[in-house]
């Protein structure tokens, strides 16, 4: 009987964990889409709805915060700036007898014209310059949006009749899909190792021939659209709210700390720190008000100064600690 | 008691890019010691390591009684080890006169920094001229002076220089080694690391030959003057004929 | 609008500024020689403007008295997270360390905004003392004894820490420091005690804006992020190395701020401040008052 080398039986073994492992992670995800499309219909009560509804946008705002933030490495704090223009627009459209879907849309891409008109001046910034001139410019646009629009936005009557949390649930189960698969796109494009060279060292990827601007400016308009987009979602989904309150940076910060606590620059750390971030706040919420604030702001500072992958990483160090990955 | 330098089995690195590869010597007290070697040979990265402000991977630096590589740059100074580092390093918007007094810091020089300065004057005259002077105002030469003097300010037993030579004219590159020779001569020990090699080896009692990260030649300051590859090497001169 | 409201409104500015003027100082020290942005830097103003209240309701000392509380309190408070925070982030470089301080002190600010909420309730208190209202009056423009007595501790602060900066031993070490962190250890300094002192002077001037602030305007929970907003615009525009100079940055913004709103309408002077901070970010970064 001829002996099959040792080696090539290891493999043969190994090939098929392997394959299973790879098809764990898409079945995870089908599973969990399955379970958010199901699970809300089934119960079918508000909180519920209302529960979900926000762990869907603050997924998209934090996906697409990720991906300026986690993937180009351009921390912006004045992301509510597209979140407030999507919103802006949407909701003046559609109170203005445009059909939602085109408001939707309408919200989303002039959420991404302003981020290109910005884009340009605004990339000479660097590192922490760049951050608080973000700032500067979302806080702009919310103060001139609350002296100018004071009034709050209530939704008339007609609409108010057919109001629906379901529908309004599902576009944002949607759009945290699309957000979540827009950035999966990404990463597999021919423009990601750009992207991401520009986030590991810019002067290098400038040196090895990459359209630095050019990459940067993709990233911002996927990112901004997005916003916009779920922007559109919250007009939606509001009945009354004041105008400049989308604009809030409290909105970034939430992004920012999502992202961070998930996993900034992974695909699934704005998804599970969504999660996250919404259940505990629901919990704590109950009991006292403000402490679930303090509580994430001290597990993002723990973060930064320990665990800068967030729980992403803080996962995968378990994993590597107890199933140790043969190394081919 | 000789006090004197103990720098053993030193391995460094800069990331993962290795800079010093078990690197030892020895500096006794009252001499005066060359480093000698080409650019990017590590020679900076050693004193950086000596002077507390790269931590090394294994090895160890003793002044004599003293571990000093488990310490933080200000407690070596604290011990009167000085380095002068390269490229002068000064505190170009203060005054000479505050660059100066800063060098006295440590508690053991601090109490008497006002008779220090008045010795740091008498060695650098100019510094005295231009004591109110913004530093970063100083000429290269100056600067390198002011350094010096910063450094003397410190009252080191040992005094570390990082290419004192760098960028200055000749002239003035004879004052530095004056200096530096007259501070040995009241008791000051001298580390020297130097691209003008000729000159450090006339001044040193004996040297080291520093090359990629490796000690690769020692001996006394005329062996090393006259020795062939160690000319042709770094003393710029041709090959002999035969 | 005639000579005398336009010479009030100046007047207000240059009260307003001066407060900016503090605010900023602290922040510009931090950044200038810990090099790192304290983006918490409002909240601890904040702490400073309740600790001066809680002396107020308490003894009924006078704000300003109150100072002498104010100050020390705060300056443990920021010795204290210089040693359990921002210890750990110091000894990185460059963009990086700024970036983490940020997001670091991003985290704080949730932490102590909402600690204050939850102890403070989130409404607004305000002081009040019998030179409240009277005030001097020269030339038709009127001078309010609280905002005179907020000048003139602005600046004497200021002369104070300029005495102290340039001219004591321990100051110079600082700005040593600042200048170079490296050669500032080789001199035998001792570089994470004066990253300590240094952030917990920042924190004190700190309490002292919060002082000025809670004389003149109220303090609630919720002021921290704006003040640390208007001390990054006067950093900005005094350019991010000056740590002095922000004192008349801040008066400059209070004034433009003050000229802007009586010509542009009130509704546009706090843009105003933003806007002209990120066309300076853009177009001038090294800031307007640049040494080099």
């Amino acid at each position: 009987m001829a002996q099959r080398p040792f080696k090539q039986v290891m493999t043969g073994q190994q090939t098929f964990i392997d394959s299973l492992r790879r098809w764990l992670i898409p079945f995870g995800v089908v599973l969990l889409i399955l379970f958010a499309v199901i699970y809300p219909q089934q119960i079918d009560k508000q909180n519920i709805w209302n529960l979900f509804f926000l762990i869907c946008l603050h997924t998209t705002l934090s996906q697409s915060w990720n991906i300026l933030a986690g993937f180009a490495g351009q921390t912006s704090l004045g992301h509510a700036a597209f979140f407030g223009i999507g919103a802006f627009v949407t909701r003046t459209l559609w109170l203005d007898e445009t059909p939602f879907s085109l408001a939707f849309i309408a919200g989303g891409l002039a959420a991404a014209a302003f981020a290109m008109l910005i884009g340009a001046p605004t990339f000479r910034l660097r590192g922490a310059y760049f951050a608080i001139g973000t700032l500067g410019v979302a806080e702009v646009l919310r103060i001139t949006v609350s002296q100018n629009v004071p009034f709050i936005s209530s939704m008339p009557g007609p609409l108010m009749a057919s109001y629906e949390l379901a529908p309004r649930y599902y576009l944002a189960l949607g759009l945290a899909i699309a957000t979540t698969g827009a950035a999966y796109l990404l990463l597999r494009s021919p423009w990601s190792l750009g992207i991401l060279a520009v986030r590991e060292d810019e002067g290098a990827a400038q040196a090895m021939g990459v359209h630095v601007l050019r990459h940067k400016l993709l990233a911002l308009a996927l990112s901004s659209f997005f916003a916009g987009l779920a922007g559109g979602v919250f007009a939606f989904q509001q009945i009354s709210y004041y105008p400049s309150a989308p604009f809030s940076a409290l909105w970034t910060f939430d992004a920012l700390l999502i992202a961070f606590v998930g996993g900034l620059g992974t695909l699934a750390g704005p998804v599970i720190g969504a999660i996250f971030f919404i259940l505990v706040r629901q919990q704590l919420a109950v009991t006292l008000v403000e402490i679930h604030q303090v509580v994430f702001g001290i597990f993002f500072i723990v973060i930064v100064l320990v665990f800068p992958g967030g729980l992403v990483e803080a996962w995968r160090h378990l994993r590597r600690v107890r199933w140790p990955k043969r190394t081919t | 008691m000789t006090k004197f330098l103990d720098v053993h089995g030193i391995n460094a690195s800069y990331g993962d890019i290795p800079a010093l590869m078990d690197v030892s010597l020895k500096v006794n007290e009252g001499e005066i010691i060359a480093l000698i070697g080409p650019n990017g040979a590590g020679k900076t990265t050693l004193m950086r390591v000596i002077a507390g402000l790269h931590q090394p991977i294994s090895g160890t630096v003793k002044l004599g009684e003293t571990t000093l590589h488990t310490l933080a740059a200000y407690q070596i100074v604290e011990e009167g080890m000085i380095l002068v580092p390269e490229g002068r390093r000064l505190f170009g918007g203060l005054s000479v006169l505050d660059n100066l007094e800063l060098g006295a810091y440590a508690r053991r020089a601090r109490e008497s920094r006002f008779r220090t300065l008045k010795r740091v004057f008498e060695v650098f005259p100019l510094l005295a001229e231009r004591q109110n002077q913004r530093a970063n105002t100083l000429s290269g030469g100056q600067q390198q002076m002011l350094a010096i003097g910063r450094a003397l300010m410190g009252l080191p037993k040992l005094l570390l220089l990082d290419e004192p030579s760098l960028g200055l004219a000749p002239m003035i590159v004879e004052n530095i080694f004056d200096v530096v020779k007259l501070m040995n001569n009241q008791g000051v020990t001298i580390f020297l690391v130097e691209q003008n090699a000729h000159q450090a080896l006339e001044l040193a009692n004996r040297a080291y030959i520093l090359e990629q990260g490796r000690i690769v030649g020692k001996g006394t300051g005329m062996e090393l003057l006259h020795n062939h590859e160690v000319q042709q090497a770094y003393l710029g001169l041709a090959p002999a004929a035969n | 609008m005639s000579i005398e409201s336009f010479a009030q409104t100046l007047v207000f500015g240059v009260f307003v500024g001066g407060i900016y003027g503090i605010a900023a100082m602290g922040l510009a020290l931090v950044f200038g020689v810990l090099k790192m942005l304290n983006i918490a830097h409002g909240e601890l103003l904040m702490l400073g403007g309740y600790a001066t209240f809680w002396a107020f309701r308490t003894f009924g000392l006078d704000p300003f008295l109150s100072l002498g509380i104010a100050i020390p309190v705060l300056f443990l408070i920021g010795l204290l997270l210089d040693r359990t925070i921002y210890r750990h982030i110091v000894r990185q470089l460059g963009e990086e360390k700024i970036k983490n301080s940020l997001l670091v002190s991003f985290g704080l600010t949730l932490v102590i905004q909402n600690l204050a909420i939850w102890l403070f309730t989130a409404d607004e208190r305000t002081v009040q003392v019998n030179y409240t209202g009277g005030g001097l009056n020269l030339f038709g423009v009127a001078f309010p004894y609280a905002r005179l007595i907020s000048l003139a501790i602005a600046l004497i602060t200021t002369l104070v820490l300029s005495y102290f900066l340039h001219r004591t031993y321990p100051g110079k070490a600082i700005l040593g420091t600042a200048e170079d962190f490296e050669a500032a250890e080789l001199a035998g300094i001792n570089i994470h005690r004066v990253y300590m002192m240094t952030f917990a002077l920042g924190a004190s001037l700190a309490a002292i804006a919060g002082t000025l602030v809670t004389v003149i305007y109220g303090i609630s929970p919720s002021i921290g992020i704006v003040w640390t907003l208007k001390s990054l615009i006067v950093i900005v525009l005094a350019g991010t190395g000056s740590i002095l100079g922000a004192f008349p940055a801040g008066i400059l913004l209070g004034v433009v701020e003050a000229v802007s709103g009586a010509f542009i309408g009130s509704t546009y002077r706090e843009v105003v401040g933003l806007v002209i901070f990120v066309l300076v970010l853009i177009l001038r970064p090294e800031g307007l008052f640049a040494r080099k």
